[in-house]
């Protein structure tokens, strides 16, 4: 196991790269949806992009995720291809849950994701539980749950938390807080205004990081993940982050100040600060905007030109 | 008084009937519902139920074929006397008379269920059932059930006087027997009323007809080694004749067909429809993919669905995607006869009495069982040598079954 | 044979399977030093420890989801509810969860998980601790529902149910609890989906469950008395329910009751009574009754919760009027 506390250099490059890669894949998103080809709803993360990437990379093999109705950057930055996870938003076979699913629902087992969910606060226990596992079999792995600002009021929110600290299982719960709950900003779904107390109301240990700096992010969740996987009990990690779209695709978000969501995006983009932090250049981006935009459009081709399920293939995987 | 056994008419138009065997001896206990002995009309063989308990007394014709309605057998307590079996008249040919005989010789009228007061008979599922089955008018019962409703135990308690011959007749005649000199009306039944529309169209058909003459000399070997062989499973000549038919429409496959005004339909299979007389009234069951099943197969499908058709449990696709028609009135003194097309079929073949007759052979002549094959053909459809060589085909595997391999 | 309580036997089959498998363990609330509100637990904490016997605060959701997430890496936890009326706080985890997560992974997920829990009105329990609600989760596809009636059943289907792959919602009634009946020495798991004849008969098929498969075999004796001859058949397993069984036997005797203590309107019972209508329509002589609890909640006086559950004379009441003797 390494012991990384930081990202090196090296490796900015790539990190730039998925999580453009990860904002090219939701803009396309937005467009396919808008373009009527897309079933459902569906929910982007565009302007949190640093929280997934910067997370994910953080952990190790073994380790699993579990994800809220905003998944597909957690989903990318977890390993799953691009391919599969646009297949499933076409509700097709090759998708990651073979059309099952869809965006709220996407799993990718193999690569420890434990999926998307729903309902909100809804995969929180099951992170507890995944943890107490871990502890209870003596195997050095952490799950981690992503959540929103939103779910800190909901019950199960409280109650896996409570029951993560009681028995020290070795987990992360990473907060994105992106100050909006749906519709409904921070200041009026919660009394406290700084949603770390929470984790302090459980005698949880808080840690805290600006969401849009890939690199604080990652360091940050390294010294969790470490705590966590050393046994020395769960980790709250407060993420300090922005979206920058609506709450779903097509949301025209009549309740947000329309100037300081401009505002916010000229001075709060993850991918523009890292990018001008390694001072790349308006041609080197280019190519590495075009490199991930064909990712991106050849899943598109990948999930039109994918299987149907068959109508029948729905009494399926019912029961084991 | 010992209960007389009379042949039961087991469809319209059946005028009488072949016993075959008796299931129970002289002197052996019977009870009601219990089969009492085997019944073939040729297009089916069925076992005729006791309709009374006791002890079959004496078995007055053992075999053979009998008119409707004639004393068979008495049934009584150990002991009893049995009277002289010359007594009762045969069965008339109409349908009416018979029934009067028929009422005549009960002994005693079947009580009158007490419908409700809307006019719906209460009756369980399980009771309508049984009424369908024995052929019981429901209406002749007198429920037991809560709220008057007619039980299993009121149908199975029943004097069956009123089966098969109540379920056979249009329904609404009364039971009381009709006075003489009256003009009877018999309302039409829903099937009546199809029956009549479709024959009328099928008469306006231009068509011609053609006659063969079979010697069944070795389908009658046939029948009678299968049915040795396969007790169980009664073939008939009618089976012999649907799998000939059906490979002769295979070898002449224009003739399995369907005139419409676009094309002519050729159809893939023979799907050979049987003219059954049910109760309700004429209708026919298809046999589907005649040409692939074997003439066991055969029959096993047509048991089934003449003992469906029987008890008006035919379901839709047993009555559709007929290509062809056989209609055999065999079992009556009929020589030959034409049947009506069955639209929109372009053929039905009518089979006559199978009986003996001095045929030349060989420079010489010698009594042979034959029958005579009737085609009827639609001309817009086919024509005369495409449907005399089907006919001639079916001739020539009837004489020698072998061919039809 | 041994005799073991109902009680007992749940026990058993607990402790022998955490005693071979090291995956199964058991939390819930009060389930460790004090055994469990209903003593099913008493003594296992000593046995296998605090690791493996967990108490949990009283949060029902997160004791679900967080067996759900335990079963999801591959454990087989069975949690405590302690009572049924509480599925209602776990049912969010129960219902969109764990009958969920296979189908909605398009079969990637296995949860081998099994929630216990006890319900059973008689003694005044009041509205909140009595509910029969076997008929919520039979509705929900992706979950497998059980309701054994007596100790040798309870103890070989929570067997199956541990080492069944899917979720179970497994139902113990706590008036059976102190029963008493024969076991076989070893366990025999009882497959899941097998309902079972306890007393054949030819006039009318009781189908009944929990409690009131006693009170029908009780109500069978009396009737017994009367001329009529009852079945009597426990399906066992709710979800997938063993049609087989009960449809043949109805088309023997002609004659329905279904029987449970749950409230009768829109009730499982209603669930059987449709298919057996649907199956046997040709065979019924009379219409099936339902015998179950009248429509309110459970009301906390004894006079008047005796007048809403359904008794032994209740299902002999029913037996009587199939039979047209009523």
């Amino acid at each position: 196991m390494e012991q990384r506390t930081s990202l090196q250099k090296s490796e900015l490059g790539d990190v730039l790269r998925e999580m453009l890669l990860i904002r090219r894949f939701e803009e396309k998103v937005e467009e396919r949806f808008r373009a009527g080809e897309l079933p459902g709803f569906l929910h982007v993360a565009i302007g949190q992009e640093a929280c997934a990437v910067g997370v994910c990379r953080a952990l190790e093999d073994g380790d699993v995720i579990a994800s809220t109705h905003r998944a597909h950057g957690h989903t990318l930055a977890k390993g799953t291809h691009p391919n599969e996870l646009m297949a499933e938003l076409y509700g097709k076979a090759e998708g990651c849950s073979h059309g099952y699913g869809g965006s709220m629902h996407l799993y990718d087992v193999e690569r420890g994701n434990m999926g998307a969910n729903a309902v909100i606060g809804g995969g929180l226990p099951h992170v507890t539980g995944a943890a107490l596992a871990f502890q209870m079999r003596g195997e050095p792995r952490v799950a981690v749950a992503f959540f929103g600002d939103g779910a800190t009021n909901i019950g199960t929110f409280h109650e896996a938390l409570n029951l993560a600290q009681l028995w020290k299982v070795p987990a992360v719960f990473v907060l994105e807080d992106n100050k909006w709950a749906e519709s409904t900003p921070e200041s009026q779904h919660s009394p406290i205004r700084d949603l770390s107390e929470r984790a302090k109301a459980f005698g949880m240990k808080a840690m805290k990081a600006d969401g849009q700096d890939v690199e604080a992010v990652y360091k940050t969740a390294r010294k969790a993940l470490d705590q966590a996987r050393g046994g020395e009990g769960p980790v709250f990690l407060h993420l300090d982050t922005v979206r920058f779209s609506g709450h779903y695709i097509g949301d025209p978000q009549v309740y947000r100040d329309r100037d300081e969501a401009k505002e916010l995006r000229a001075t709060r983009d993850p991918i523009e600060s890292l990018r001008a932090k390694l001072e790349v250049s308006d041609d080197d981006f280019a190519i590495l905007d075009a490199e991930v935009t064909e990712i991106v459009e050849a899943s598109v081709e990948f999930a039109k030109n994918g299987t149907d399920p068959a109508p029948e293939d729905a009494l399926k995987n019912v029961f084991a | 008084m010992a209960t007389e056994v009379i042949l039961p008419r087991l469809g319209q138009g059946m005028e009488s009937g072949t016993i075959v065997r008796w299931l129970k001896s002289e002197g052996e206990p019977v009870a009601k519902g219990e089969p009492l002995f085997e019944l073939d009309t040729d297009k089916v063989t069925q076992e005729v139920e006791a309709e009374a308990s006791g002890v079959l007394l004496k078995i007055a014709v053992s075999a053979g074929e009998v008119p409707v309605g004639e004393t068979v057998a008495f049934i009584g307590e150990a002991g009893e006397d049995v009277p002289e079996v010359a007594g009762i008249a045969p069965a008339s040919p109409a349908p009416v008379e018979a029934r009067n005989s028929l009422l005549q010789a009960k002994e005693e009228p079947a009580p009158v269920a007490t419908p409700s007061g809307n006019g719906r008979i209460k009756a369980s599922p399980l009771a309508r059932r049984l009424a369908r089955e024995r052929g019981i008018d429901l209406a002749t019962l007198r429920g037991t059930g809560p709220e008057g409703r007619i039980v299993a135990d009121d149908v199975s308690g029943a004097e069956a006087g009123t089966t098969v011959e109540a379920a056979a007749s249009n329904s609404l005649l009364q039971a009381a027997p009709v006075p003489s000199g009256q003009v009877e009306r018999v309302p039409l039944t829903n099937i009546r009323r199809t029956i009549a529309r479709r024959l009328t169209e099928a008469w306006q058909i231009p068509v011609f007809q053609l006659q063969a003459s079979a010697d069944m000399t070795r389908v009658n070997a046939l029948v009678a080694r299968l049915r040795e062989r396969d007790p169980d499973v009664r073939i008939t000549v009618t089976d012999v004749l649907t799998k000939v038919c059906a490979q002769a429409l295979m070898r002449h496959r224009e003739v399995n067909a369907e005139f419409t005004e676009e094309a002519i339909l050729i159809h893939p299979s023979a799907n050979v429809g049987l003219a059954v007389a049910a109760p309700q009234g004429l209708v026919v069951p298809v046999i589907h993919g005649a040409e692939r099943l074997s003439v066991v197969e055969i029959a096993h499908v047509r048991a089934d669905l003449v003992g469906r058709a029987r008890e008006n449990k035919l379901r839709a696709e047993d009555l559709e995607g007929g290509t062809f028609t056989i209609s055999n009135l065999g079992m009556f003194a009929v020589q030959s006869f034409t049947a009506v097309l069955n639209p929109p079929q372009a053929a039905i073949v009518a089979v006559g009495a199978t009986e003996d007759r001095v045929v030349p052979v060989a420079g010489g002549t010698a009594v042979r069982p034959m029958v005579t094959l009737t085609g009827t053909f639609d001309h817009r459809a086919v024509d005369g040598a495409p449907a005399a060589a089907f006919l001639q085909s079916s001739k020539e595997s009837l004489e020698d079954p072998g061919l039809a391999l | 044979m041994p005799e073991l309580t109902y009680r007992e036997a749940v026990r058993d089959a607990l402790s022998t399977a955490m005693r071979q498998d090291d995956d199964v363990f058991i939390m819930g609330e009060d389930i460790a030093e004090m055994g469990g509100s209903m003593g099913v637990t008493a003594g296992m904490l000593e046995e296998f420890g605090s690791e493996r016997v967990r108490n949990t605060p009283i949060s029902e959701m997160a004791l679900a989801g967080a067996a759900i997430g335990a079963a999801m890496q591959g454990m087989r936890p069975v949690a405590e509810i302690m009572y049924e009326d509480f599925m209602t706080l776990a049912a969010e985890q129960v219902v969109n969860q764990a009958a969920k997560l296979r189908y909605m992974s398009g079969g990637q997920l296995t949860v081998p998980v099994v929630f216990r829990t006890q319900g059973g009105a008689g003694w005044s329990p009041g509205a909140q601790h009595a509910q029969q609600l076997e008929a919520w989760f039979v509705h929900i596809p992706g979950l497998k529902v059980v309701f054994a009636s007596t100790p040798e059943d309870v103890r070989g289907l929570l067997w199956s149910a541990i080492y069944d792959d899917n979720p179970v919602v497994f139902f113990e009634h706590r008036t059976l609890y102190p029963i008493k009946g024969d076991v076989p020495t070893e366990i025999e798991p009882i497959p899941i989906g097998r309902a079972r004849v306890h007393r054949q008969g030819e006039d009318v098929t009781v189908i009944a469950t929990g409690r009131l498969v006693h009170a029908s075999l009780e109500a069978a004796e009396k009737a017994e008395s009367d001329g009529i001859s009852v079945e009597v058949v426990d399906p066992r397993t709710l979800q997938p329910l063993d049609e087989e069984t009960l449809v043949s036997s109805v088309k023997k005797t002609n004659r329905a009751v279904v029987a449970h203590e749950a409230v009768t309107r829109m009730g499982f019972g209603a669930e059987v009574a449709a298919v057996l209508q649907y199956r046997a329509f040709d065979w019924l002589d009379a219409p099936i009754e339902r015998v179950g609890a009248k429509f309110s909640p459970l009301p906390f006086a004894p006079v008047m919760e005796n007048f809403v559950v359904p008794h032994a004379a209740d299902v002999l009441d029913a037996i009587k009027r199939t039979v047209g003797k009523a």
